[in-house]
């Protein structure tokens, strides 16, 4: 269950990310499944090829925020309905990732010094103490997120995902929010994919595809669980989510699934968390709920 | 402050549905002027504050705003200007914000919006003092959110956050219609009260005669897309709905033969 929480943390960053863009923009953006592998192809060319590690992580993630920047361009300039334009990117991202990667589907990195040498070298890998030092990391990354909600561009930001209309006639340039959220989520997944690379020892080429699943999985499923009425529960939200995810795909595999079942099982919790809610009984707990909430704050 | 010039706008122009909603318009309001616009559906009424708020581009003319071209000035540019108050309770304000992050949007408004924290400790103080005005008890329930109050209380904050970076212009689109009778009168008491403090240059389209004559200093009809009555500061002053509704009449009754003859 250790190698769960590890890959849960990992993946936690990918998450913080796609809640951002679904839930704060409300802008469903697929380009996740290509911007990752860009993260990744970027961070191991670079590595092969005798970069420092952080130079190469901090190159994999500006080249996902330019992926983000593209969607971003798609849907405001060329008003291309959000869906499509993330799919759009993706699809142009798989022949750009390939060639980041000199034409290769696969760069490992088995030689390469990486983010993790330190912790296998001193067989940290799978041990509490690795669990915790990821843990710290996506703490300080949800600290960062909960910050920049908070700023003014932040607000601007939410405001834009939450009512449009207000946001614009307030001054806000909503053009300008969503492709700069765009990049910010794009950039943590794809800062994401960089550590992911460097934790499985390669940087493939298929290893983004489906991933927007497990994103939308990860937030759904922890928002679901743990409430998302404030940022900071929305946030704490999207990253334990993911650890719970992994959770339960580690489960499923111990219990006679195979790999190749990830990408169904991830798809059918989805919908459980889609549906599920809608259900009469969970339903009407949760309306008690908030009319007790609403009480207590003095609104009849 | 404010001068229509000739403002035209169409909608699907070029097919059999085409529409003149707007013919030419010509209106000027001076600093401090409160002009009340009432007229019957679809006379263009809505589309004018569309086209002030840069919401709807133009087809022809111009709108100066302090002796500014904002013609081709996009929407969320001209809201250092231009603020505005929807029919809709819900469209003004941001439900799933606090209502202080509300206010910290609707106070920053024509400014940058960096990275400082959008609501501190000397802000919150600010917004107190603000929602006190509306007398709802709201400034005690700052880091509520909105989406929990009623379609009043949050008209009565959209009123707020649109008056209080001070607009150079302030419209209004039938902000009370949506509301009981209670919550319409309370409304119509704070547009009054705040146009008054900060001395707002208003337009104020409503489908209520007599808010349209109790409010502001000026008076347009307005039908098939053509200012059709300006009642001056004095005439207003003496004007009475019953008089309003005859001359409603009487300007529907001669569009409606001119159509019959034409037919």
């Amino acid at each position: 269950m250790i190698i769960a929480l590890e890959i849960g943390l990992l993946y936690a960053i990918m998450a913080l990310g796609v809640y951002l863009t679904y839930r704060v923009l409300d802008f469903p953006d697929l380009t996740v499944d290509g911007s990752f592998t860009t993260g990744a192809a970027t961070c191991a060319i670079l590595l092969v090829s005798g970069a420092p590690v952080w130079t190469a992580m901090i190159a994999g993630m500006v080249a996902g925020m330019m992926a983000g920047a593209i969607t971003g361009l798609l849907h405001v300039w060329g008003n291309i309905n959000p869906l499509l334009a993330g799919i759009l990117t993706q699809i142009a991202l798989y022949s750009i990732n390939l060639r980041i990667m000199g034409n290769r589907a696969n760069v490992p990195l088995l030689r390469e010094g990486t983010l993790f040498t330190w912790f296998r070298d001193n067989g940290y890998m799978k041990t509490w103490f690795s669990v915790a030092a990821f843990a710290a990391v996506v703490a300080l990354v949800g600290i960062i997120v909960y910050w920049f909600l908070g700023t003014s561009f932040g607000v601007s930001l939410r405001a834009t995902g939450d009512n449009e209309l207000m946001a614009r006639s307030q001054g806000i340039n909503t053009g300008v929010t969503k492709v700069v959220g765009l990049m910010i989520s794009n950039g943590m997944v794809a800062l994401c994919g960089t550590l992911v690379a460097q934790y499985q020892g390669f940087s493939d080429i298929s290893m983004g595809i489906g991933l927007i699943v497990a994103g939308l999985a990860s937030v759904i499923v922890g928002q679901a669980i743990f409430g998302m009425t404030a940022v900071w529960q929305a946030v704490l939200a999207a990253a334990l989510g993911s650890v719970i995810y992994r959770g339960v795909i580690q489960i499923a595999l111990n219990n006679g699934f195979n790999p190749n079942d990830m990408k169904l099982i991830s798809a059918v919790l989805v919908v459980l968390a889609l549906v599920l809610p809608q259900w009469g009984p969970l339903k009407k707990m949760r309306r008690q709920r908030r009319r007790r909430q609403a009480a207590e704050a003095g609104v009849a | 402050m404010l001068k229509l010039d000739a403002v035209t706008k169409r909608f699907f122009p070029g097919t059999v549905n085409e529409r003149v909603a707007l013919d030419a318009i010509d209106l000027t309001l001076h600093e401090g002027d409160f002009v009340t616009v009432i007229g019957s559906n679809g006379a263009g009424k809505s589309t004018m504050l569309n086209v002030v708020a840069g919401r709807y581009p133009l087809d022809g003319g111009k709108v100066l705003i302090d002796g500014r071209n904002v013609s081709r000035t996009p929407e969320h540019r001209r809201a250092k200007w231009v603020a505005r108050v929807f029919q809709d309770p819900m469209a003004g304000t941001s439900p799933h914000l606090t209502i202080e992050e509300n206010l910290a949007i609707a106070f920053e408004r024509g400014q940058g919006r960096g990275l400082g924290m959008a609501v501190t400790n000397a802000k919150r103080e600010v917004f107190r003092e603000a929602l006190a005005t509306l007398e709802l008890g709201l400034e005690d329930r700052l880091d509520m959110r909105v989406g929990m109050l009623s379609g009043g209380q949050r008209q009565a904050l959209s009123l707020l956050m649109a008056t209080y970076a001070r607009p150079a212009i302030l419209l209004l689109d039938e902000h009370t219609a949506a509301l009981d009778p209670a919550r319409a009168e309370l409304i119509t008491r704070l547009t009054g009260e705040a146009v008054a403090r900060h001395h707002l240059t208003t337009l104020m389209v409503t489908h209520n005669m007599h808010q349209a004559i109790e409010l502001g200093n000026r008076l347009i009809m307005m039908h098939e897309g053509r200012i059709v009555l300006e009642v001056d500061e004095a005439a207003k002053k003496t004007i009475t709905a019953e008089q309003l509704l005859e001359e409603f009449a009487k300007i529907k009754g001669a569009a409606l033969s001119d159509r019959t003859l034409l037919d």
